[in-house]
């Protein structure tokens, strides 16, 4: 069924064509690359994929000069048309470049495909020139008339591409009639991957691609180049203003602080999930554990707008001491309790453990009815009392699941989450409150933010958790032999 | 609650255990005040985790004038609904609704499609290249470029304030493809072979074979995905910024309660005084009610559909502990 399995200088050469395509096919989707921007009219935020599909934001930010006259459509539809042609064009190369992945019948009808597909490709880059002849032209340079520098890199890949597939036609072995069209079950299973692999490349290894803001001095809307590469002065300016020195240590005693607190309490739920089972009653401890639970499927938003209802100057709490002759008014006399800063990084904590409790508390009940009854038995008979075997045999049990929990908690010590604190912050707390993941939001997208720093600050903690990952999971591997990621 | 058939079995066992070893089994004082204070701590938190949502229900039920004189702490007074209705009024809530809904519904349909499709992917030995795939996939869960770089990253996408910013990130989620793969391989592997014998390829097989057979860890991860797309704002706070008619159900909520709370920060900082601040109030609780039911709004479906999927959740938490 195989075609030659000796690999021939033609598969080589194919090797080539899958990488270029592959890089065409990303680039589509990247503003900073659009070939067909023909004139500077177009945003720079416009993508070639977008280019194509989409008429109206290639005009976006010229409506003015389109509806004065300034400048006529046939520029815009000319840019349109060559993007679609181009987005066929590297559509049928990718198709090819699949294609080419099978057997020799299958590998003669890639190359077919991939040549028209560069055909075509090439066609739309002559539009491109086309459209920027026509920008240029238009009167006082109204046009804007450009030529990206990344057409030059799609003409040469087509090119290239073309050339190989015209080679690889004559140099390979001709069409074999008996074997009709085929591919290999294991190549077959990696391109059904293949759009799932793009889509994770896309989100989460393309973003470190955006650490490079960290070494250059970058403000929103503007370009990255060598003339404002600053190198790491970022980095130093953190702790060289006494200002924003304050502000990191304020943030990181926060966070920390928090963390702490967290990570003290941590065997909470195992002893609300030990307790619970002392109860014997099967229908009040379902009801427990059910509607301990709920708190952990409603957002933070929702949890503070609970927290307002009860603790607002009009809030329960207030009514209530209306209602008991404390105090005369609510909305004059009340407490607005959540402005007060006092026992703050403590209330957090308790909201935090309000919430989440009972969810915590599944896996170790599900623990507990995992420990072998017997056990339970042998102490009874050697005359173990409730809290003796809730010492000796409940306890003893459920500690691996706790420092498997542990040690994931201590790995996440930097990470408190946004959510929480962004919602429960206000003026008077916003100090106190400020953990990395919030300090970091505020710097980059908070009102005179600045993008390179915040960089910074969420390089750090990232290294930093990726470090305490990997020493917890050593940790683990040595105490207990087990690895926990 | 309904029992299992295996619960009733379990409560009738543990029944005539304690009746055989009666004696070993006294009950002294001390457990009956263990019991006690145990019994107590636990109806008490189980009634902190449901009053404060009965509160904020009564009140939206509520006269509001009783509510904003505010005797509406333990019951309803003068029942109606008119909160609800009233609803139609507020700006941009529909447009909140329908957002919500909708990445819920497509968001999560995708996603359970994807792990259950990647999932089966990796289970494939002769994949090429499979167990560098899969890693590709799995490291993804342990490290994170972090909020600015994501962000910038959405921008040169396009798909900063795009509706597609709430589904397409989504898709693909390492956790639950992880999930999936583990149950596919714990399905018998004799089931796909003879499918492929009778010539089936490998789209039929997933379509005919393993996608009916893993249906329950796919209602468990289709749940995960909904509550988190239902109760998702994070998103919607850094990717929306200049789209204001795309924010999600949950983040329209938080402007609604930044709006009050500004109201607050004024009255204790001082900086108004206190007849401006009892009209303020006064106008304030209008609002406040209409937070309370926007509140309530959002939360009903979660409270709603809870008790019914509930062993799912602990199915979800257990799964959460076998590691791929």
């Amino acid at each position: 069924m195989k075609g030659s399995v000796e690999k021939g200088a033609g598969d080589y050469m194919l090797y080539v064509t899958r990488l270029l395509t592959g890089v065409l096919a990303i680039l589509a989707f990247i503003p900073s690359f659009n070939p067909v921007r023909a004139s500077k009219l177009v945003s720079d935020q416009v993508a070639l994929f977008t280019s194509a599909v989409s008429y109206s934001s290639l005009t976006k930010e010229s409506e003015f000069q389109l509806r004065s006259g300034i400048v006529d459509s046939t520029m815009f539809i000319l840019i349109n048309v060559a993007a679609i042609v181009l987005i066929i064009g590297i559509l049928g190369m990718v198709a090819g470049a699949c294609l080419s992945l099978g057997n020799i019948n299958l590998k003669r009808l890639s190359l077919i495909i991939s040549a028209i597909g560069g055909v075509v490709g090439a066609v739309g880059c002559v539009l491109v020139f086309v459209a920027k002849g026509h920008a240029a032209g238009l009167a006082n340079g109204a046009g804007e008339a450009n030529l990206p520098k990344s057409l030059l890199f799609y003409m040469i890949s087509i090119i290239i591409i073309l050339l190989i597939s015209v080679i690889c036609f004559f140099i390979m072995p001709g069409f074999d009639a008996d074997e009709g069209f085929y591919m290999e079950s294991t190549y077959k299973l990696f391109l059904m991957f293949l759009p799932f692999g793009v889509l994770a490349f896309l989100f989460c290894y393309l973003p470190l691609w955006g650490w490079r803001y960290a070494f250059f001095d970058y403000e929103v809307g503007g370009t990255i180049g060598m003339k404002n590469f600053v190198g790491f002065k970022w980095f130093g300016y953190l702790f060289k203003t006494k200002a924003t020195r304050n502000d990191v240590f304020q943030t990181i005693i926060n966070t920390l602080a928090m963390s702490s607190l967290g990570l003290i309490f941590s065997w909470l739920p195992m002893a609300f999930a030990i307790f619970l089972c002392e109860i014997k009653n099967l229908t009040f401890r379902r009801f427990v554990q059910t509607f301990t639970t709920v708190p952990n499927f409603i957002s933070w938003v929702l949890v503070y707008a609970l927290a307002l209802s009860l603790f607002d100057t009009t809030g329960f709490i207030n009514q209530l001491k209306v209602y008991m002759g404390i105090i005369k008014d609510a909305s004059e006399e009340g407490t607005n309790y959540l402005m007060s800063t006092r026992f703050i990084w403590f209330k957090m904590w308790a909201w935090g453990t309000w919430k989440g409790i009972g969810w915590s508390a599944i896996i170790y009940i599900a623990g507990i009815s995992g420990i072998d009854q017997q056990l339970y038995e042998a102490a009874t008979v050697d005359g173990a009392g409730r809290f003796q075997k809730m010492w000796h045999v409940t306890l003893p049990g459920l500690l691996p699941t706790f420092f498997v929990l542990l040690l994931m908690s201590i790995a996440a010590i930097l990470s408190n989450g946004l959510d929480q604190y962004l919602v429960f912050e206000n003026a008077r707390n916003a100090n106190k409150l400020s953990v990395l993941d919030l300090y970091v939001y505020h710097l980059g997208l908070g009102s005179n933010g600045s993008i390179p720093l915040s960089t910074v600050v969420g390089m750090f903690k990232s290294i930093i958790s990726v470090i305490l990952l990997f020493g917890a999971n050593s940790a683990s591997k040595a105490l207990r032999g087990e690895s926990i990621i | 609650m309904a029992k299992t058939a295996q619960e009733k079995l379990d409560a009738k066992r543990e029944k005539a255990y304690y009746k055989k070893h009666k004696n070993m089994y006294r009950v002294t004082p001390g457990d009956v005040i263990f019991n006690i204070i145990n019994y107590t701590v636990f109806t008490l938190f189980t009634i902190t985790c449901i009053y404060p949502f009965y509160y904020l229900f009564i009140n939206t039920i509520s006269n509001n004038k009783e509510v904003s004189l505010g005797r509406v702490n333990f019951y309803p007074v003068g029942i109606n609904i008119d909160n609800y209705l009233a609803l139609r009024n507020v700006n941009d809530l529909g447009n909140a609704f329908i957002v919500t809904t909708t990445r819920t519904i497509i968001g999560t349909a995708l996603m359970v499609l994807a792990s259950a499709f990647v999932g089966y992917l990796v289970t494939k030995q002769e994949m090429w290249h499979r167990s560098l795939c899969y890693r590709f996939l799995v490291i993804t869960m342990y490290f994170n470029a972090g909020l600015i770089p994501g962000y910038m990253n959405m921008v040169m996408l396009g798909l900063n304030n795009n509706y597609l910013v709430y589904i397409i990130p989504g898709i693909v989620a390492p956790y639950n493809i992880i999930l999936v793969k583990t149950y596919i391989e714990s399905i018998p592997a004799e089931l796909e072979e003879s499918a492929f014998i009778d010539g089936a390829s490998h789209i039929t097989v997933f379509r005919k074979i393993i996608w009916p057979l893993s249906k329950p860890i796919l209602a468990t991860i289709a749940i995960f995905g909904a509550v988190g797309h239902w109760n998702s704002f994070q998103d919607s706070l850094i990717y929306m910024s200049n789209n204001p008619k795309m924010l999600t159900l949950q983040h329209r909520l938080y402007v609604y309660l930044q709006q009050s709370s500004n109201l607050g920060t004024l009255a204790s900082t001082g900086s108004v005084s206190a007849s401006q601040m009892k009209d303020a109030v006064e106008k304030m609780m209008n609002t406040k009610v209409t937070q309370y039911t926007v509140s309530m709004m959002s939360v009903i479906p979660i409270l709603v559909v809870y008790p019914f999927m509930n062993r799912y959740f602990e199915k979800g938490i257990m799964l959460g502990a076998v590691k791929g």
